[in-house]
């Protein structure tokens, strides 16, 4: 019996967290082709339009690495070291190629890298810009045509326009299921925890778009019927940060009295919240989503009075970090973790500005540096326990 | 001066003096010009195109990057990242950065140069001009700079293909068309935020300049193929600033490096090297420990020449743009050739990664170099994250092994010199041991 006929809902999710190649492999024993990417930048639908399976290049927190020290020192981000130690140690064989992107410069650095030591049968680098100009919006229009025609040869079909407009949209019902998701996270107390959460997300990272949508449906369903859900706690936090694909760090916090409600994270609503617009060319709103629409750190933002013509401090981190506002006003979140992987200078820098901001907003927060292993989250438990005492 | 007048185990160039000079009076005329209200920017390595523009746009320019040098050489860099540190930035990131975060902190504290700035210090900016090139680093920093500067930042847009990619029809040409637009929208901007206009001649003759300095510049560098090579990789460093950061008007500055040109010319003439005896011959992967750069004379003296060093701080190789008649468009065929100029062999020999990597393979080759040292720095994640790859690629593809030695371009406490010191002394028996397993493969050195 296949997997897929197995489990159904959060029992699904939780299996296929635990083994998340175990249904690629199905799918590809099937006759599908499975591309990895990494991070949120490359543009899915493109894949999808081509019956190509996404998915996504994740690492291990549990598998020490020994391989990756030959091809990436030790002072780059660890969640990325241990993506290409998994790469090396064959956990992604079964793809039949991958896309990356330049999601952050260690991401844009480890595709030639992945490229070099793991000789993909099919590769392309998008070269995502790194800011809102025009000329950026229109370059990567440009970018998503070069993706297209690699795209093709490889799959030996035309992307034709029809494709890609049903693609975005299954991709964007997706994308509303997953508002859903979070939805369920309002209450008090949620319906479904932050652990669970993640257990969907990664699920959901691991199959194709459509049987996500199934399974989320099925979440949602099972979340609104059963009885057995999170309890009320004094402290509903909010996580932002760098990515997590692994519950320690959900369960520690969740474990000690709080209810993860809300998440700025590239796994979670940072991935899925904004849309993308139907356009005449599919490929404006596709690159104006991937680009301008995702609010990631990694995007360069900036406000300049026009009367004064000099920056403003607040006004700058109001139109940068306001939509977190909106996150706690909505999901009643009254603290929030600034988590942050050793080494990744795009949420590094972030650090201080939004903590300004919090405490502008009168939202206490705390900051968390781990370097994505077991041993570094144990070490967090007393102050994430202090912080909860200041804010229960 | 003196330093040069002394018997030292490297033998300085006469003519870097006056290029490291230009980049200690790019400091005098920014304080100079904040003195006297005229416009100020700090600015990211941007690889020619905005600070032609700013040249243009009478903006005098300072470079943090460099600055951040600046006070790991003079001794001020500790405090500085300490006042980062405690203001809540990371510790794992940019010393360079955090070195300026710290510094503007406390002039904004003391609202005012801190009096104990070195090079008379970098003056309160106009504007930010910040690069997406190469890292992460380069803008965050800028807009992090917020924090204690109402200075606008602009981000100079720069494209990253991959090699393959880069090859598919019509890349070059949107890549290109992307770059100039990048470029015409910061002049639409500075007009906008200096309320003053483009003197487009004006423009294109210092665009004209830069190209040919980097030509020039580039001549000097592959003098130093030469047995014994007459320039160390000590003259490079402290004359790559005056291009890199185009420190002062590039005409001045090409007459500079050709004056550069005929003493290494010479020097190769009379078959002159840079240290007494050239027994080794190396190559340096990414920026040195700017605050103990002593530890090269040490080297110098057991007879290591170091002939080359990190393919992103040399000027591009030329390429013919007098077909080229718009000067921005000429400007960003530079920049583009800067960071592709290597992707065509890369392309050719299968490497993936025609930036950083790819270029170690070629230069080490040209060189002759018996070893390379690298440098993994804590802070420097673009300085770092293809060091293990080369350092695979080298032994390899090319019998060329790699010293490693960890420190960081700011924090001397991450550089430690007697144990560096150790470790080469036993790389010299690698070294003779490669050279001898390269002969025997019929290899040219
Ligand atoms: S965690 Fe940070 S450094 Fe690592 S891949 Fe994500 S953005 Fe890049
Ligand atoms: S390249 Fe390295 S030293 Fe330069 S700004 Fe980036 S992180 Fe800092």
């Amino acid at each position: 019996m296949v997997m897929s006929e197995m489990e159904t809902g959060l029992d699904r999710a939780r299996a296929i967290y635990q083994d998340r190649t175990r249904r690629a492999r199905e799918l590809k024993a099937e006759g599908k082709q499975v591309i990895g990417y990494f991070d949120i930048y490359p543009v899915l639908e493109m894949l999808t339009a081509l019956d190509l399976v996404p998915y996504r290049i994740l690492g291990d927190m549990n598998e020490p690495i020994t391989k990756a020290d030959a091809c990436l020192p030790t002072v780059v981000c660890p969640f990325i070291r241990s993506v290409m130690d998994l790469g090396l140690k064959g956990r992604y064989d079964f793809l039949d190629g991958v896309v990356m992107a330049h999601g952050c410069e260690v991401a844009e650095k480890t595709a030639h890298i992945w490229r070099t030591y793991l000789n993909p049968a099919y590769a392309h680098f998008i070269d995502t810009p790194h800011t809102t100009h025009t000329a950026a919006l229109e370059q990567h229009k440009e970018l998503l045509k070069d993706f297209k025609k690699t795209l093709e040869a490889f799959a030996g079909k035309e992307l034709t326009l029809e494709k890609l407009r049903q693609a975005i949209e299954v991709h964007n019902e997706q994308r509303l299921l997953v508002r859903e998701l979070y939805d369920l996270r309002k209450p008090d107390p949620p319906l479904i925890s932050g652990t669970e959460t993640l257990q969907v997300l990664v699920a959901l990272a691991s199959l194709p778009v459509t049987e996500g949508n199934e399974l989320l449906r099925q979440v949602i369903r099972q979340a609104h019927e059963r009885r057995d859900g999170p309890r009320i706690q004094p402290a509903r936090l909010l996580l932002w940060g760098s990515i997590i694909d692994n519950t320690a760090i959900i369960d520690l916090i969740e474990s000690l009295g709080a209810n993860v409600v809300m998440d700025d994270t590239s796994l979670g609503s940072r991935a899925y919240f904004p849309l993308v617009e139907q356009t005449g060319d599919p490929l404006d709103g596709l690159a104006n989503r991937y680009l301008v629409a995702l609010k990631s750190p990694r995007t360069f933002r900036e406000t300049v009075l026009t009367k004064t013509k000099r920056k403003d401090y607040l006004a700058d981190l109001e139109n940068r970090f306001s939509y977190l506002k909106d996150y706690a006003q909505e999901w009643k979140v009254n603290g929030v973790i600034l988590e942050v992987l050793r080494y990744c200078d795009i949420h590094g820098y972030e650090v201080p500005g939004l903590k300004d901001y919090l405490d502008h907003i009168d939202l206490p927060s705390i900051y968390l540096e781990h370097d994505y292993s077991q041993a570094a989250l144990a070490q967090l438990r007393t102050r994430v326990q202090a912080f909860l005492e200041v804010i229960g | 001066m003196a330093e040069g007048e002394k018997k030292r185990p490297i033998n300085r160039l006469k003519t870097m003096y006056p290029l490291r000079a230009l980049v200690d009076g790019m400091y005098e005329r920014a304080v100079e010009a904040g003195q006297e209200g005229k416009p100020v920017a700090w600015c990211m390595v941007n690889w020619w195109g905005g600070d032609a523009i700013l040249r243009a746009m009478e903006v005098a320019a300072v470079y943090p990057e460099d600055y951040g040098a600046v006070c790991a050489a003079f001794g001020a860099a500790p405090a500085y990242l300490a006042q980062a540190d405690s203001d809540g930035f990371p510790s794992h990131m940019c010393g360079y950065a955090r070195n300026c975060l710290g510094y503007a902190a406390r002039m904004k504290e003391l609202g005012a140069i801190p009096p104990e700035a070195p090079m008379g210090g970098m003056p309160k900016p106009t504007l930010l001009l910040s690069s997406g090139y190469f890292c992460d680093t380069r803008y965050k920093w800028f807009q992090a700079l917020g924090r204690y500067l109402d200075a606008p930042v602009w981000v100079l847009e720069m494209p990253h293909p991959g090699v393959k990619e880069s090859r598919l029809e019509g890349v070059r040409e949107h890549n290109i068309k992307f770059l100039v637009a990048e470029l015409r929208e910061f002049i639409a901007f500075l007009e906008w935020l200096l309320d003053r206009k483009m003197d487009w001649d004006k423009l294109a003759e210092i665009i004209d300049d830069t190209i040919e300095m980097n030509r020039v510049w580039y001549e000097v560098n592959e003098l130093r193929k030469a047995r014994p090579c007459p320039m160390h990789s000590r003259d490079f460093w402290s004359s790559m600033p005056a291009s890199l950061y185009m420190a002062a008007d590039p005409k001045v500055t090409t007459g500079l490096y050709r004056q550069m040109y005929e003493e290494v010319k010479s020097m190769v003439a009379n078959h002159r090297g840079a240290i007494g005896e050239e027994k080794y011959r190396l190559a340096f992967a990414e920026l040195p420990p700017w605050h103990s750069l002593k530890f090269f004379d040490q080297l110098a003296e057991r007879g290591w020449n170091f002939v080359i060093e990190s393919w992103a701080y040399h000027p591009p190789k030329p390429i013919d743009l007098s077909q080229v008649s718009d000067p921005l468009e000429r400007v960003a065929n530079l920049t583009y050739q800067y960071f592709s100029g290597y992707f065509e062999d890369a392309y050719n020999t299968g490497d993936w990664w025609g930036y950083f990597a790819h270029p170690y393979l070629e230069l080490v080759q040209e060189y002759q170099c018996d070893g390379i040292v690298l440098h993994p720095l804590l802070t420097c994640r673009t300085a770092t994250n293809h060091l293990m790859v080369v350092q695979d690629q080298l032994m390899s593809k090319l019998k060329v092994p790699s010293l490693v030695i960890e420190g960081d371009i700011v924090d001397l406490n991450l550089f430690d010199p007697a144990e560096a010191l150790r470790k080469a002394e036993t790389f010299e028996e690698t070294m003779s041991h490669y050279r001898q397993v390269r002969k025997e493969a019929g290899m040219a050195w």
